[in-house]
């Protein structure tokens, strides 16, 4: 288990230090309970670190804005960001380094290890106590949490409360890291794809059904893409209105506006738009699940990316965010890769 | 008497053997399903996962990706890319709730014309009874 | 932006398209089309005065783009986009939409065919209308010629390259150049000893100025492009200097190793240093390492001892060559098919059963028995021979579908020979078919059949197997409807061919596609012959099919010719249909990189850059880009988003 006090004091030793320029972390929030990004610029703020199951965000999101700033100075500072990641978090950095977006300089890694439990999943905390008002979630040395109410301190079992990502984790330590708090905790989930079993049992006709109402609720107000840390690109292949129009930019590739999607939000549209966002995702997502968490119309965002996840690994053997050395998933072939649908 | 429903049909077809291997058909005169409206493409490692959305989207009941044989590709290993990039599109339809039999992929190469025919026609075949495709259709 | 105007030009080609597409309506449904501001049919647009048209009609409406719906683009885009150029436009701006292979050959009705060639027509005006105006990409041209193989094929490429004045690397795995040629005794069908109409050829190769020759050299990696290519080639250590080396032959007096001798194919056996053949090319002796008792440390060291010139190095290492050129001339051949695919003949384990060219080197005057015809396991004269056909041709169960087409040639002048050497022999030969044709070919089989009184049987042999001192050989005549059994003294199989052995390994170097049996793919079967898909390197000989001499000569002049004709040119163009990049969209992310088959795109400050010389358009890494940043000129995401509307309908 993480000691907070540790965390505190490594990230206390880089920022005194001018190791790095800041650091992203965690703190409390100004309500409730669940804990929120927070960026530490003076060592005497990191006394509002936290450290808990609540640390749900995927702060690895934070480097884009990082990088983005970073171009449009003239003379930047080089140093690097510290940064608080999970287990799943660490794997989005490699993903970024294997597609060279961020330099290993870069960032300055404070991994957590989230021992033999993970994240809690928000809604089901607050179904389980029911309208209880809630002030700290703790980790436990076992397989549940600790809950501090109003009324006191309660054990629930991890399973109870917990997100449905975490109970398919196989990677609760950073695998990439420049300090690891907590140990190295290694988890090998039963069935790390058992979530997307049901679905794949349907017939087609009520898969489509299940997707159709789903997705059908989708405004397209694009939160999914905002807060996906591999959504970083400046402009959407989707998008055919935030087309960026440089001085170089000729008058024929003006015109030539591409509406693969069109923005109205209709069933096609939004299928269109899901679709895409998954298979330019295949290899890339690490299920950290923002986009489900996100969503402000409770769309299970998470299925696309796993069941895609799921496939990379049994049809090409492909593990996402272990080896930065390695072509992506789509950039990359095998002699063997099954073509078997293949008239 | 109610008329047949005849399937719309896309197909993405490599200039150096599929297209090609369509060419032979014609020369050797087979007669296959008028349906297909062929695209030309350098290569199926140029196909990307948007065409075949799109074509969807856009009201085709079929869509077909063709390229050379493993090993053949005249740009030597464009298929094999785009074997991957179909297979995983191919999983993701099918769990979306897509009928499978939508979307083919075959390898046709320059001497196979009949080959290409039979693809032809057992697609259209297939695609018949599931009448047209109206839940990728832009205003389906 | 001026709006595009487009002309369509719809070709009857005679009723090959009018006759199953109503062109007429094809033609009024595209005159309605947006941007088409001219239609029209004509019965053959491909003729001259169709060409005409087209220039007119640009001319006379103004037209910035042309859509010409006729036959495949693989036939008449470069007429078209000529005609195009006559009227002062950019050839790109000109589109063939395939009506007639994809259209109207295929679809007998009249509607169907119609409505169908209006979508294509459409499709491919939408993608004209997007087109840019691009112009051919020059480089300039190595002059000089890389050919990979020193056989009867490379060596006629190689001199006939050389004397157009071009220069040539010739490189050959084997210690000396010659091929299978030089191990022949004599040729069909006028029977001129292989030898001797060879070593001239050979000689003139050593003497050529132009030829550089790597012998016991391979190719390790190419790279580049037509006109340019780079070749690291490994010469492996022969430990002998040739300059030095008088051919004195004390060495092999005193080299205790003995091993099978490869160009005598084990008939007989050769020490570790050894000249492969008395004429071989570079005349040297050289050291096998494999069969030296131990250069390292040195563990016998006899030959150096009695080499008064001291032409023997113990401490010559591989060295790699790295050689510029222009084109590659592959003229790799053939090996025999294996002798293990061949269990049930007795290949391999009954020592009186060998192969073609074995029997090739028992015939030969300057082979292992000096030309006399004696069998291997007792030395004595076989006095019944029995040759088989197609063992391992013709046999697509078992072994190769498809034809050696030199066996029935050579298994015949085999049969004439031996009667020629034992003239109280009775020589048998069991075939499928004769296959002669060629001139004197017929004529040839013929002398062999009445002159020389050889027997042919029509069938197959289902079983050899060895009988005491003589090879029982079970087959049948079916032209008698009997079942034949010979007691051979000797057996003869005429092997299928296959690709030589490393040819694979090869066509990956080369990045060149091979056909189902493992040959080198010619461009067109008919009409490109001798040219590979890939430009600048060409084909000659064995390599690309089964092959008997004047044929492999001839397409050895062939792929020369060919070769000539980029080494003469001051600059080469290729098609300007490669990728480029939006450096806005662009992220670095190397995928585009790692997909692209030619190292035709570099990270440059965190960009992608295309090397437009190296690109070949093929479009893999704009499918793989997930920003849309780097597309392929005229085949851009844009213009197929355009075309599948327009193939829908829409």
């Amino acid at each position: 288990m993480v000691a907070l006090e540790d965390l505190k004091q490594e990230a206390k030793n880089v920022l005194e230090g001018g190791t790095v320029k800041y650091i992203i972390g965690y703190k409390k929030p100004a309500v409730g309970f669940m804990a929120v990004p927070a960026f530490f610029h003076k060592p005497e703020d990191l006394d509002a670190l936290v450290w808990d199951p609540t640390c749900v965000h995927n702060l690895v999101l934070f480097l884009k804005d990082e990088k983005k700033k970073k171009l449009g100075q003239k003379e930047p500072d080089e140093r690097p960001v510290g940064i608080v990641v999970k287990g799943c978090d660490s794997r989005a950095v490699n993903v970024l380094l294997q597609e060279n977006y961020i330099d290993r300089e870069n960032v300055y890694i404070l991994g957590v290890s989230c021992g033999k439990t993970g994240m809690v999943d928000l809604k089901k905390v607050r179904k389980y106590f029911k309208g209880k008002i809630i002030s700290q979630i703790d980790f436990n040395e076992n397989e549940s949490f600790t809950v501090t109410t109003t009324e006191g301190k309660v054990e629930v079992p991890a399973a109870d409360i917990f997100a449905v990502r975490c109970t398919e984790c196989i990677t609760a330590s950073p695998v990439i890291h420049d300090v690891l708090l907590g140990g190295d905790s290694v988890r090998t989930p039963e069935n790390p794809f058992g979530s997307l079993e049901e679905m794949e049992s349907k017939s087609q006709g009520q898969k489509w059904d299940f997707w159709q109402e789903q997705l059908t609720k989708c405004i397209r107000c694009y939160a999914c893409r905002s807060i996906c840390p591999m959504c970083y690109c400046d402009e959407c292949v989707v998008d055919t209105i935030n087309f960026a129009v440089y001085p170089d930019t000729p008058a024929e590739e003006k015109a030539q506006k591409i509406k693969w999607v069109e923005k109205s939000p209709t069933t096609s549209e939004n299928f269109i738009y899901h679709m895409v966002r998954a298979i330019h995702l295949a290899g890339r997502c690490v299920d950290c699940a923002e986009c489900e968490r996100a969503c402000p119309m409770d769309i299970p965002l998470r299925f696309l990316n796993k069941k895609l996840e799921k496939e990379s690994k049994k049809l090409f053997d492909y593990d996402v965010g272990y080896d930065t050395e390695i072509p992506s998933l789509i950039s990359s072939f095998r002699d063997e890769d099954p073509e078997d649908f293949i008239r | 008497m109610t008329e047949e429903f005849e399937p719309k049909i896309v197909a993405f077809l490599c200039k150096w053997c599929s297209s090609a291997g369509s060419d032979l058909a014609g020369v050797s005169r087979m007669e296959y399903p008028s349906n297909v409206i062929p695209i030309q493409v350098l290569c199926s490692g140029s196909v990307s996962p948007l065409y075949i959305l799109s074509a969807f989207n856009k009201g085709a009941d079929g869509v077909l990706v063709s390229g050379c044989h493993p090993g053949d590709c005249h740009y030597i290993k464009g298929n094999y890319y785009s074997r991957r990039r179909i297979a995983l599109l191919k999983e993701l339809l099918n769990f979306i709730g897509l009928e499978p039999e939508r979307f083919k992929m075959s390898w046709v190469s320059a001497a196979e014309g009949t080959k290409y025919t039979e693809v032809i026609k057992e697609f259209v075949d297939e695609l018949k009874p599931l009448g047209a495709q109206t839940k990728l259709r832009r205003n389906g | 932006m001026k709006k595009k105007r487009i002309g369509v030009f719809i070709c009857h080609c005679g009723t090959n398209i009018a006759g199953t597409v109503d062109v007429k309506k094809v033609a009024e449904a595209l005159s309605k089309h947006d941007g088409v501001v001219h239609s029209e049919d004509y019965v053959y647009m491909c003729s001259d005065p169709g060409q005409k048209r087209i220039v007119e009609a640009i001319k006379e409406n103004d037209l910035d783009k042309v859509v010409v719906s006729c036959c495949s683009p693989n036939l008449h885009e470069s007429t078209f986009r000529n005609a195009v150029k006559e009227a002062d436009k950019n050839a790109f701006q000109c589109e063939i939409a395939n009506i007639r292979e994809q259209c109207s050959w295929v679809h007998p009705n009249m509607e169907e065919g119609t409505d169908k060639a209006i979508k294509i027509t459409k499709t491919v005006v939408e993608k004209v209308k997007h087109n840019e105006e691009l112009e051919p990409i020059s480089v300039p041209v190595t002059r000089r010629a890389l050919v990979i193989g020193g056989g009867i094929s490379g060596i006629q490429a190689a001199l006939d390259i050389a004397n157009s004045g071009h220069e040539v690397i010739l490189v050959e795995k084997s210690p000396s150049i010659g091929g299978h040629m030089i191990q022949l005794s004599e040729t069909f069908p006028t029977l001129d000893c292989s030898q001797c109409i060879l070593t001239p050829k050979m000689v003139e190769v050593s003497k050529h100025e132009k030829i550089k020759l790597l012998t016991y050299s391979e190719v390790q990696e190419v790279s580049g492009y037509v006109g340019n290519f780079k070749a690291k080639i490994l010469k492996k250590p022969t430990y002998v200097d040739p300059d030095l080396c008088t051919l004195c032959d004390e060495c092999t007096k005193v080299c205790p190793v003995v091993v099978e001798s490869e160009f005598e194919l084990g008939l007989t056996g050769r020490r570790a240093i050894y000249i492969p053949f008395p004429q071989a090319i570079p005349a040297t002796y050289i050291l096998d390492d494999t069969g030296c008792p131990g250069l390292l440390p040195i563990a016998c060291g006899k030959c150096a001892d009695v080499c008064d010139p001291g032409a023997i190095d113990f401490d010559q290492k591989p060295e790699i060559v790295e050689e510029e050129i222009g084109v590659i001339v592959v003229a790799t051949g053939y090996d025999l098919y294996d002798k293990t695919n061949m269990g049930e003949y007795g290949y391999g384990k009954i020592p009186d059963v060998m192969d073609g060219l074995q029997f090739e080197r028992l015939c030969s005057a300057s082979g292992p028995t000096n030309g006399k015809i004696i069998r291997p396991s007792d030395l004595k004269e076989p006095k019944e021979l029995v040759f088989i056909q197609c063992a391992g041709s013709r046999d697509p169960e078992l072994h190769c579908a498809y034809c050696s087409k030199i066996c029935c040639m050579y298994t015949s002048k085999h049969a004439m020979l031996y009667k020629h050497h034992v003239h109280d022999g009775q020589a048998y030969v069991f075939y499928i078919d004769i296959r002669s044709g060629g001139k004197g070919y017929e004529e040839f089989v013929q002398r062999t059949v009445e002159n020389d009184g050889v027997l042919y049987l029509r069938g197959k042999v289902s079983k050899v197997f060895q009988d005491g001192d003589k090879v029982k050989v079970w087959g049948v005549d079916t032209l008698a409807g009997k079942d034949i059994e010979i007691d051979a003294d000797l057996v003869v199989l005429a092997m299928a061919m296959r690709p030589s052995e490393g040819t694979e390994k090869l066509a990956k170097i080369l990045k060149m596609s091979l056909d189902k049996d493992g040959f080198f793919s010619e461009a067109h079967p008919k009409l490109k012959p001798v040219e590979s898909v890939s430009a600048g390197m060409f084909i000659a000989g064995a390599a690309q099919a089964p092959k008997d001499i004047p044929e492999a000569v001839a397409q050895a002049s062939g792929a020369a010719a060919k070769a000539i004709g980029i080494l003469s040119q001051e600059r080469l163009y290729h098609s300007p249909m490669v990728a480029k990049v939006n450096k806005h969209l662009c992220t670095g992310c190397r995928m585009c990189v790692d997909v692209c088959a030619y190292d035709a795109i570099s990270i440059k400050d965190g960009i992608a850059e295309v090397n437009e010389v190296l690109c070949e358009g093929c479009g893999t890494c704009s499918a793989t880009c997930l920003r849309a940043a780097i597309s392929v000129k005229n085949s851009t995401p844009y213009q197929v988003h355009e075309m599948i509307n327009a193939s829908l309908g829409g």
